[in-house]
């Protein structure tokens, strides 16, 4: 890095933003050197995504200042934040499917060649010089929606690029990738770096802040707790600071013990809501008081494997066993009855009923049990409470009352209703799939322990996850899922580059564990 | 009421006023543009509405109207809009959108009185029973039929319950013109049901007996009355208090949650329209077995299915709210007449009403009256889904291939 006085890319002071009832940015200072990798941490609801939406001109802060490579500037849109260098690379990217990645980069400034006719030829010639100077593959035909999510990531660099910008702006880049795709994207970023650009990395994924960035931004509650250089901090200071305590990163557990068989799965094979075949032959043993950990990467049948055995999706083929019960045909109802409880990856869509109470939502699925419901008719309002208060508190759900819809909770607090609910009932088994996804560290730390509890008291749980490290720090074993089958079963101890090439369908043939 | 955040109403009470604010805000948005109207064409906005306010509530009657009995009439027709008003209400919390009250009414009031006419002779503790039994069995298979094709083949509920109000309107045109239940002799009317299939009036029908200056038997408030208000409570018992209410609501909230969950999507859909048919039938029967007693030509026009759609909307889905929309609506029927009489404005003024009221609704421009005044965040969603979102979640397309 340069040595010479810090010329400042960006440099925002005193931003502040309130929300009706919530400071979301609250007198926050934040500057960026030119020619670094700075990263933007904190919690969800910490604040990062307003200041870089206020940076981007998304959001109008109600005071402070910005200036931009040493001008005051004025940003009332993403127009101002474009003609400035600025560029926004989203989480969710901003493509659409049926384009080719050329016509998603030139959308909206399209070359033309005539009134009304677009130039191909200006268009592959400028594609093909931006991704020639930055060093980026990417062909310009290609159908974005067939891309994998890593290209279709680039595909939306590379439109950042040619809009000029100067400063990337990278909202949770890694979430959505393989760990291949984040080394990849590591190299770009780094690429970039040498070309002089300067970029904004927000992320909630410590390892990766620590090995990309520069330095640090830390935020909490709508202000920065702390501005950190990369080379003097580690993770326990970083996750410290963004939620304020001291945060047990590492889960603690004892080696399992595993019993009997819970969940015997032969064979399965089912399909996807594309009628695709999803799952192709699946074959595993669950035990009672172990964590059987299913890495993968997204798409390759975790959700339909996790939702056959949940009942909420037919199986074509195959059988599963709970004990020496054939559940292979059974529905959520039965499944749930029979003492299975399943943490489902969309919170929000398939978890909840958003609407309901908290206490509502605590007997979801139960509402006709009989120590909620008389004669599955009249519901035991009084039982409805009193589960629900001991849940609240057991489970450590923050919210004002039980009568608060859960669409007012945060995520993690959201989190923490299923996990109550499907906890609260001692299955024998428990699956959990994403039980973390977009929760904050303290929650986190909550949701592993009691996952690790859960198991020691004798619950099979079966855990799906995106997060390798999640699937590390908690499995007793792995199985690795590609392409709708089980392509090996690990150790918990099997090194994060094994897995990674496993979940990409290499690595097979060796070393593999009995199911 | 403050309009700063700062002096905060107990939060009870701020959610009452938040849910109350839009309908009411539709109802006086709808009664000024009505007054505008009436001002444009010439007329006086206020003899308009004190003429209203006479006919339908009894209230400043200038013209030697009796109060006690405009408030009778109004209560006569909003005791059917009661029940209707459930049988959309119902299927609106599972997210469904039934068009079709008026067919399921009208196929009540024609089984009350097949039974009423057929065994007229029986003794009223068997007959009344059976002909309100035989009104909520009709309705409940006339909404069934939408609920059944719903969740087998998806059929769209509005499309199907709209055909289904068509066939029950010309079902009693052919029963009484000229069809099997014709009073012989030529008018278009049903024979009378017989005596014991008659729900008995609050006053007896005894012309000696005076009663606020008239005589008993003009009042025609009737013992329906009773089963509508019961009706109503059954309603909100079964959407508050029971397994299959809880049920109802998660499927209209998210049909997702509910399939996790176990619900039977399906089931739940023709349950539900089961019962809303049955509430609609008995709203018929009643207003056979207590008001007319037998088919006359004036149910080929017959709105009560269609205003009840409104109803529904403007209570917000609630029982309260039902309660207060229907008193409303009857009393608007009930002024109508009175409006015209005294001020010369034509009662059509009354359907202009209701139609500007549920504008304003189904539009949902009034919602900005939700939060301000109540110092409401303006990004919190309502904790009660608003009518319009009620009506573009029952207008979504058919539920993805249905799974039990």
């Amino acid at each position: 890095m340069s040595t010479e006085p810090e010329k400042l890319a960006v440099d925002m002071h005193g931003i502040t933003k309130a929300w009706p009832g919530v400071v979301a940015n609250d007198h926050v200072d934040f500057s960026v050197r030119a020619g670094e990798i700075h990263a933007l941490v904190g919690e969800n609801g910490a604040g990062k995504s307003t200041l870089m939406n206020i940076l981007y001109g998304l959001v109008k802060s109600d005071s402070g200042e910005i200036i931009v490579n040493g001008k005051p500037a004025r940003i009332n849109g993403p127009r101002d934040a474009i003609a400035l260098g600025i560029g926004m690379v989203h989480q969710h990217f901003m493509l659409i499917p049926v384009f080719t990645v050329g016509e998603n980069i030139m959308l909206g400034r399209e070359p033309v060649a005539g009134p009304g006719f677009y130039d191909y030829t200006r268009a592959r010639k400028d594609i093909d010089e931006l991704t020639k100077k930055y060093g980026l593959r990417l062909d310009p035909d290609a159908r974005t929606g067939d891309l994998p999510v890593g290209l279709q990531q680039r595909a939306e660099i590379v439109k950042v690029l040619y809009r000029g910008a100067n400063l990337l702006v990278l909202d949770e880049p890694t979430g959505v990738l393989t760990p291949q795709e984040t080394v990849e994207l590591f190299g770009i970023l780094r690429d970039l770096l040498k070309a002089g650009k300067t970029i904004i990395f927000i992320s909630h994924k410590l390892k990766e802040v620590l090995e990309i960035s520069d330095r640090i931004t830390v935020m909490r509650r709508g202000k920065v707790v702390g501005h950190l250089t990369t080379k003097e901090t580690n993770e326990q200071e970083i996750a410290t600071m963004m939620v304020g305590r001291a945060v047990l990163l590492r889960v603690d557990k004892k080696p399992a013990k595993p019993g009997a068989v819970a969940f015997r799965v032969e064979n399965l094979t089912a399909n996807s809501d594309r009628s695709v075949q999803a799952l192709r032959g699946i074959s595993f043993e669950l035990r009672q008081g172990e964590i059987l950990g299913i890495a993968g990467v997204e798409g390759n049948g975790q959700s339909e494997l996790v939702e056959v055995l949940a009942g909420t999706r037919r199986a074509t083929g195959g059988h599963v066993l709970l004990g020496d019960r054939d559940v292979t045909a059974a529905n959520a109802r039965e499944e749930r009855d029979a003492g299975v409880g399943h943490i489902p990856e969309d919170r929000r869509g398939v978890g909840l009923v958003l609407n309901y109470s908290i206490a509502d939502n605590l007997i979801l699925g139960r509402e006709r049990a009989s120590a909620f419901s008389w004669h599955g008719l009249l519901l035991r309002l009084d039982a409805i409470r009193n589960w629900a208060k001991r849940l609240v508190k057991e489970f450590d759900i923050r919210t004002p009352s039980i009568e608060t819809p859960a669409r007012a909770l945060s995520g993690g607090n959201q989190q923490k209703i299923i996990v109550a609910r499907e906890m609260g009932t001692r299955p024998r088994v428990l699956l959990a799939a994403q039980p973390t996804r977009g929760v904050d560290i303290g929650a986190i730390e909550f949701i592993h322990r009691r996952l690790v509890a859960e198991r020691d008291e004798g619950t099979a749980v079966l855990l799906v996850s995106a997060e390798l490290d999640e699937i590390r720090s908690l499995s007793d074993r792995i199985a690795v899922m590609y392409e709708g089958r089980i392509v090996s079963v690990e150790p918990a101890d099997t090194d994060e580059a094994r897995l990674g090439l496993l979940m990409t369908g290499g690595g097979t043939g060796a070393k593999t564990g009995a199911a | 009421m403050g309009s700063r955040p700062g002096p905060r109403l107990p939060r009870a009470l701020r959610r009452v006023a938040g849910g109350f604010a839009v309908p009411l805000g539709s109802v006086i948005f709808a009664f000024i543009v009505g007054a505008l109207l009436v001002a444009v064409t010439g007329g006086d906005p206020f003899q308009a509405y004190s003429g209203l306010l006479c006919g339908g509530l009894g209230i400043a009657c200038a013209n030697g109207e009796n109060s006690a009995l405009q408030i009778s009439t109004t209560i006569v027709y909003f005791t059917p809009l009661i029940m209707a008003g459930v049988a959309v209400a119902l299927p609106f919390r599972a997210g469904l959108f039934n068009i079709g009250a008026e067919g399921q009414f009208l196929a009540g009031a024609v089984a009350c009185t097949f039974i009423g006419v057929k065994f007229s002779n029986l003794p009223a503790p068997i007959l009344l029973p059976l002909v309100l039994l035989g009104g909520i069995l009709a309705g409940a298979i006339w909404a069934g039929i939408p609920g059944v094709l719903k969740a087998t083949v998806g059929a769209h509920e509005v499309v199907t319950t709209i055909m289904l109000n068509y066939v029950a309107q010309w079902l009693i045109r052919y029963l009484i013109v000229g069809g099997p239940l014709q009073l012989p002799h030529g008018f278009s009317v049903s024979s009378p049901i017989g005596a014991g299939a008659r729900l008995p009036s609050f006053l007896p029908n005894d012309n000696s007996l005076i009663i606020f200056g008239l005589p008993a038997g003009v009042y025609r408030v009737h013992t329906g009355l009773l089963i509508a208000i019961a009706a109503l409570a059954v309603f909100a018992i079964l959407l508050w208090r029971t397994s299959l209410g809880y049920e109802i609501r998660a499927v209209g909230q998210s049909q997702r949650a509910a399939r996790y969950a176990g619900i039977s999507v399906p089931r739940t859909i023709i349950v539900t329209m089961l019962i809303s048919g049955a509430f609609a039938g008995l709203a018929g029967a009643i207003q056979i077995a207590g008001v007319d007693h037998n088919l006359t030509d004036k149910y080929f026009n017959d709105t009560t299915g269609f205003e009840a759609i409104a109803v529904a909307l403007l209570g917000l889905g609630s029982a309260v709210g039902i309660l207060l929309a229907s008193i409303l609506f009857g009393a608007l029927h009930a002024g109508g007449a009175v409006m015209q009489q005294d001020a010369g404005i034509s009662s059509s003024l009354v359907q202009v009403l209701q139609a500007l009221i549920l504008f304003s609704i189904a539009a949902n421009f009034l919602r900005v009256l939700r939060f301000p005044a109540f110092g409401r965040r303006p990004s919190a969603p309502s904790p009660t889904a608003p009518a319009a979102a009620l009506m573009t979640e029952a207008a979504k397309a058919p539920p993805e291939e249905t799974q039990t």
